[in-house]
């Protein structure tokens, strides 16, 4: 499969970081891979790893990390001299503050309904994983076809309804996802 | 036997000049004081007098009668004061010279009158060089000022006899407010300094602030080493500095630098000295003052010159005539100096003490860097901020800016904030490029948000969240950790957590 998924499953190794003006970075950090921001894989080196400093590599630029200073989640950064300051979050705890803060909002809410009735025969992923948007999460056999479901966006599957072997109607629910896109 | 030549200065400045002082064959001595007693010239010296200025009032760079003693006491040939302290106090001066040590600068009476701006003006008048248009004296009433200011035209500055710090003064934009500026201005200085008597000056309301290094011997000649541009201050400090300036003409260049040359020659001036001028956007200039010692910047001019300007200090002072002649200096390249003071420039510049864990600066063979600090060095808050220098020679301007952006990228420093990323903020900002920004930059157009760029801000994101990933995973063996390993992330985080 020629495709490139940025994210792996693990979901608690995404994070997100917003700055005080309000600037949100998703930071996905995969454990055998280059972290991921925004989405988008950067091609980052660690040139130096001290305590409270990393001097990072990023096309050739330095960049120059310290710890300023640190209280629960929020943390003062000076980077190349300039100091920033970003509180962080789990994506977990991002998720479930952002539905308290908008309960009429149910945008992040991404249902997949089944599209024909079928049978279900694979299921790809769990209930926590992360998932990339067009990624299979499970597989339908329908008159003797299997189709595979994929994500309509970036997010964390919040619930399964279903289980491998399980048949299906049209538009029975399938799979809920929380969307991490903006 | 070698002479002995005193530094009543410390830090960067103390250590070049401790270069010199060995490059032409003589013993360096410096003072240790109690107030920072393990400062890193004390290294390069070969004899240090302890000052034990630990009970003093004042530190011994401003105790003149200590440093004349101490000096006397270790029979001192020559004493360079470099810059700031006593510098350009001509009592200090007149103190060596009467105890027949060899005060490296100009005569004490030439510091003295320097240093009085009315006597430098009459005598700058003497020379033909322009001044601000102004009144001679102060001006007789509201009536008389208004007419003055009509004949120079607008804006103007009204500025107290007596006055300072800002008080009794005023700009005044049109005619028709000129005369109530003048009464309430007259009012508070004669509240506040008992003289109500106000001058009168044409205000340059962008100016430039340019300056020409000259070197004089005690023989007679003198050479002008092309000018500088300082434009770049923070209340009223330099902060970055270049030479030669994009706003000087070769034509005026000569001209400016013949002035320079005629008036050093008219009032009998030897050794390094500097003589500012403030320009207008139109381009026309006036003198400011005179300063009559080595300054903070002059590495800029010793790079495109190739001139050791403190060498010459050193040799003029012992009798020595400049053998250079004005035709040999030729102005190669171009050359920025950053200042690297311990400021928050995010937080208006305010000091910044303690220590510097790790200080690294770019090696290039085209950078210098005068430094008066290294890693686990204490800024203390008993002296000025400025702890280096990092000077960068390209070979034009469009080259120079380009380098020292690298060089500053290079730079780092932990544990405390800087300039630095004010210099970066400088040298990419198009008014600097364009080479139009005036002393007023700091001030009009300057904010802290410059400092900031979306670069930075993702990576610190990045560092923040590794930081704290690394914690709320709790996973020592299963870390994140691409590339490098990533362990001694845990450790931090064992410490964050006292």
């Amino acid at each position: 499969m020629g495709t490139k998924y940025n994210y792996r499953r693990d979901a608690s190794r995404l994070f997100i970081a917003v700055r005080e003006n309000g600037k949100r970075f998703k930071i996905y950090i995969p454990k055998d891979s280059k972290p991921v921001i925004d989405g988008e894989e950067k091609d980052i080196d660690f040139l130096e790893q001290e305590d409270f400093h990393y001097t990072f590599d990023w096309n050739g630029k330095k960049f120059h990390c310290e710890l300023v200073s640190r209280d629960q989640n929020k943390a003062v950064i000076k980077v190349n001299g300039v100091e920033y300051r970003y509180s962080l979050e789990s994506i977990f705890s991002y998720i479930r503050r952002g539905m308290i803060n908008n309960p009429d909002k149910q945008l992040n809410e991404n249902n997949i309904y089944s599209p024909m009735p079928g049978k279900i025969v694979d299921l790809f992923l769990s209930e926590g994983d992360l998932v990339n948007e067009g990624e299979p999460i499970l597989s339908l056999e329908a008159m003797k076809m299997q189709n595979e479901i994929c994500a309509n966006c970036n997010g964390v599957i919040r619930k399964i309804k279903v289980q491998t072997g399980q048949s299906v109607m049209k538009d029975e629910l399938l799979v809920e996802i929380t969307s991490i896109d903006e | 036997m070698k002479k002995k030549l005193l530094i009543a200065n410390r830090s960067e400045i103390a250590i070049r000049i401790i270069r010199s002082a060995h490059k032409l064959g003589m013993l360096a001595v410096v003072f240790q004081s109690d107030k920072e007693p393990d400062a890193l010239y004390l290294k390069y010296a070969d004899e240090i007098i302890a000052a034990k200025d630990n009970g003093n009032e004042k530190s011994i760079f401003l105790d003149a009668d200590r440093i004349v003693k101490l000096a006397l006491e270790n029979n001192i040939d020559l004493i360079h004061p470099g810059y700031g302290f006593l510098s350009e106090n001509p009592d200090f001066a007149e103190l060596c010279v009467s105890n027949s040590i060899n005060f490296i600068g100009p005569s004490p009476q030439l510091i003295r009158d320097m240093g009085l701006k009315t006597v430098a003006k009459s005598m700058a008048i003497e020379a033909g060089l322009p001044l601000v248009p102004g009144s001679d004296g102060p001006v007789k009433d509201a009536k008389a000022a208004k007419e003055f200011a009509d004949k120079i035209g607008y804006p103007v500055i009204l500025k107290a006899s007596a006055g300072g710090g800002g008080r009794g003064m005023r700009i005044v934009e049109k005619a028709d407010t000129i005369e109530r500026h003048f009464k309430s201005a007259s009012d508070e200085a004669k509240a506040a300094f008992g003289n109500g008597d106000m001058f009168i000056e044409k205000y340059l309301q962008n100016p430039k602030h340019l300056e020409f290094q000259i070197m004089g011997d005690k023989h007679g000649n003198v050479i002008h080493l092309g000018e500088r541009e300082c434009s770049l201050q923070r209340k009223h400090q330099k902060i970055l500095e270049e030479a030669p300036s994009a706003s000087v003409t070769p034509a005026m260049r000569k001209e400016m630098g013949d002035m320079a040359v005629r008036f050093a020659k008219a009032i009998g001036y030897y050794s390094a000295g500097t003589i500012e001028f403030i320009m207008d956007e139109d381009g026309s200039y006036f003198f400011m003052e005179m300063n009559t010692r080595i300054q903070v910047e002059h590495p800029v001019t010793e790079m495109i010159t190739g001139v050791d300007l403190v060498d010459w200090q050193i040799r003029v002072a012992l009798g020595e005539e400049i053998t250079l002649k004005q035709k040999d200096i030729k102005i190669t390249g171009w050359a920025i100096e950053c200042r690297v003071n311990t400021e928050d420039p995010q937080n208006r510049f305010s000091p910044q003490t303690g220590f510097i864990d790790k200080i690294h600066f770019p090696m290039k063979d085209y950078i210098r860097i005068e430094t008066g600090v290294q890693s686990g060095s204490v800024v203390t808050p008993y002296f000025d901020s400025m702890i280096a220098k990092i000077i960068v020679h390209g070979k034009d301007r469009a080259d120079v800016i380009e380098k020292t952006l690298d060089a500053l990228y290079e730079f780092s420093l932990i544990g405390l904030k800087t300039t630095v990323p004010f210099c970066r903020t400088v040298l990419k900002h198009p008014e600097f490029v364009s080479a139009t920004y005036t002393t007023r930059w700091v001030d009009s157009v300057f904010t802290p948000e410059m400092l900031e760029n979306d670069e930075d801000e993702m990576m610190g994101a990045l560092a923040a969240t590794i930081m704290y990933a690394s914690e709320y995973l709790q996973l020592s063996s299963d870390t994140p950790s691409y590339k490098n390993d990533l362990l001694n992330v845990w450790v931090l985080n064992k410490r964050l957590n006292y």
